[in-house]
């Protein structure tokens, strides 16, 4: 029974979790511009996070290895270092994104300039991370984060044409005024958020420091392979509600004001209340994992102690790294800068510092040393390869699109 | 999971740098930033200790990044007199191999600082400054360099370790991610683009045949010396 309990626990939350300031705002802003002909990007995107999610958790199960150990171990210290610098710079402009939606959901509530919330903010997630307990962060923030549903149940009520919006899955059905350059630069944008390197960062090192073992495989491959589709049938809603409102009016998402709006329309006072409580808890959360994130890649290249379970006092590096962190996404925020903007810029760099991260891990899950008979299976290297050629296309083309169609407005 | 000490011998590129040292009280100690090496009386290359530390680190990344990258590490510790110095853990504190190198004392007090007499010894080197070093053979393309170091002996076991032969080949030291090893070797797409783009790769005995010249910074390979394929 409880074996149940903790599979359905970690199911929920790894739902709540998925979904984070990244994938808000730029399925929100590719539903009202696209309408559902992007969702198969989402699609794509889910698979490949819960292939390689999979990968390094296994990893982390059988060697306890965390993804940014394995990294060093094979790119060694001068490719290790590059995707370090990358992933660095690319968790810490996701945490500042974060935080900032986490102001932003206060200030729907408020009312008071989100950059007023900001330092409390801050504070509030600094003593998260150091003071709570891993768990705690996870559980709780996660099931909150559950409040998104409504994103579903707003989407049923608004009650549009289904005809419709089925048969504008299809990438022919994409809206005459834009151009092929913005529709593959927001694939690209969505394509990033759904498969940010932090999330692999985060399960891995996670599942190091809850003390995975072979026996935990089972329960980590239902988080995964239950919970993080679900969170893309959210994402995919939350896509859905912005096409139904906003792709008729021809209005663009620039808020996240805007991205909530869908379900006020549906559902009413009640159903903004409880998908703002969402908002809070979704980028709260993911504030909490990329934070950790960039304590744990540091940590993890230069091998000091590090974690959650360990205390403070003896993982002292890792704990100031976590401060300085904390400290320096709320400045940034505080110059005043667009946290929406921050977050549109982060999703596109992730793609870029995909394969780095990506290619170590496939290469790892297949080698016996680390994993004696948990290696990979033919599905898992097959999908593997496909998703590492994927990935490399998209790092590619991220940088040429975005200075085409000029971050998509074009 | 396959820990060295069920093996024959291991390569100290792939099995051994960059890994995770872990203290017997399952405390982090750092990672393994270079292998210290001595050339016995025998002529053999015998690994004494696992450097630990920027100071081994940096020299690491390579002439010009590594070189600059160590001098502004020296800038921050101007007036410690021991600020190119790494830390060592001796060899013989390494109980086990596996994803993580386990030392068999636990790590509070563990790591010194490496004497300065040690450091300027004619006869140590590192593992770090032989990796990358051109070959010069007849019967290997010209851009060829070190790529690994084969040992003989499983940490934590008796009997000797000492590297018994060099992976020598074009392309980037770590560049063969173990596909050169392991039996069944991952996605066979990626095994198959490693394994051509090595396809001149191969293993040299050491003996009189090969000669490391530090001064030249080159090693050089005898006319005639046997060289044998990476697998089978």
């Amino acid at each position: 029974m409880k074996r149940y309990l903790a599979v359905l626990l970690g199911v929920l939350t790894a739902i709540g979790g998925f979904v984070d300031i990244g994938d808000l705002v730029t399925n929100a802003q590719v539903g009202a511009r696209f309408g559902t002909s992007l969702v198969w990007v989402v699609l794509v995107g889910v698979v490949g996070i819960c292939v390689f999610a999979e990968m390094s958790g296994r990893i982390a199960a059988v060697s306890h290895r965390a993804t940014f150990d394995l990294v060093r171990e094979r790119l060694g210290p001068r490719m290790g270092f590059l995707n370090l610098v990358g992933s660095m710079l690319v968790t810490l402009l996701t945490f500042i994104a974060e935080i900032g939606g986490v102001a932003l959901a206060l200030q729907l509530v408020t009312s008071v300039h989100h950059l007023l919330v900001v330092p409390f903010v801050a504070v509030a997630v600094g003593i998260v991370l150091w003071r709570a307990r891993f768990s705690s962060i996870e559980n709780v923030l996660g099931l909150m984060g559950l409040a998104l549903i409504a994103f579903a149940v707003a989407l049923w009520q608004l009650g549009p044409d289904w005809g419709e919006l089925a048969a504008g899955l299809s990438p022919a059905e994409k809206p005459g005024a834009e151009s092929w350059a913005t529709y593959a630069f927001f694939g690209v944008a969505l394509f990033g958020a759904a498969m940010t390197p932090y999330e692999v960062f985060f399960f891995s090192s996670g599942g190091v420091e809850e003390r995975w073992t072979e026996k935990d495989i089972g329960v980590m491959r239902a988080n995964v392979f239950i919970g993080f589709p679900l969170g893309g049938v959210l994402s995919v809603a939350i896509a859905a509600c912005a096409a139904t409102v906003f792709l008729p009016t021809g209005i663009a998402v620039e808020t996240l004001g805007q991205v909530g709006l869908p379900v006020a329309v549906g559902l009413g006072k009640i159903g903004l209340a409880v998908v703002v409580l969402g908002f809070f808890a979704a980028t709260f959360g993911a504030a909490c994992e990329t934070g950790l994130s960039t304590g744990y890649s540091l940590a993890q290249y230069f091998g000091f102690p590090w974690g959650k379970y360990v205390r403070p006092r003896e993982a002292a590096g890792f704990h100031i790294i976590l401060l300085a962190a904390t400290v320096v996404a709320a400045g940034v925020l505080l110059t005043g800068v667009d946290p929406i903007m921050v977050t549109e810029i982060s999703v596109l760099f992730s793609a870029i510092a995909l394969p780095l991260t990506y290619f170590p891990i496939l290469v790892v899950a297949n080698d016996p040393d680390y994993l004696g008979e948990h290696v990979n299976g033919p599905v898992a290297n097959a999908l593997g390869v496909v998703y590492l050629v994927v990935i490399t296309v998209a790092a590619l083309a991220a940088i040429p699109l975005m200075i085409v169609t000029s971050m998509g407005q074009g | 999971m396959a820990s060295l000490a069920e093996r024959e011998g291991y390569d100290v590129g792939l099995h051994l740098l960059d890994r995770q040292v872990v203290g017997a009280d399952d405390r982090l100690v750092g990672k393994v930033d270079d292998v210290e090496l001595v050339l016995d009386d025998d002529g053999a290359l015998v690994p004494t200790a696992l450097l630990v530390g920027l100071p081994a680190l940096l020299p690491r990344f390579g002439r010009r990044l590594g070189g600059g990258l160590a001098r502004a590490h020296r800038l921050v510790r101007e007036a410690a007199a021991d600020q190119e110095l790494p830390l060592v853990v001796d060899f013989d504190l390494v109980e086990d191999v596996s994803s993580e190198v386990r030392l068999s004392e636990p790590a509070p007090g563990l790591l010194h600082r490496m004497a300065h007499e040690r450091a300027a010894d004619p006869r140590r080197c590192r593992v770090g400054d032989l990796l990358g070093l051109p070959v010069r053979c007849a019967a290997l393309p010209r851009r060829s360099k070190v790529l690994d170091l084969r040992m003989t002996g499983a940490p934590g076991r008796p009997g000797e370790h000492r590297v018994v032969a060099f992976l020598v080949g074009p392309g980037r030291p770590g560049a063969l991610f173990g596909y050169d090893r392991s039996s069944e070797p991952g996605p066979a797409a990626v095994a198959a683009v490693i394994h051509w783009l090595h396809r001149h790769a191969r293993v040299v005995e050491l003996g009189d045949g090969v000669v490391i010249d530090h001064e030249a910074g080159e090693v050089r390979i005898v006319a005639g010396t046997s060289l044998s394929p990476l697998r089978g």
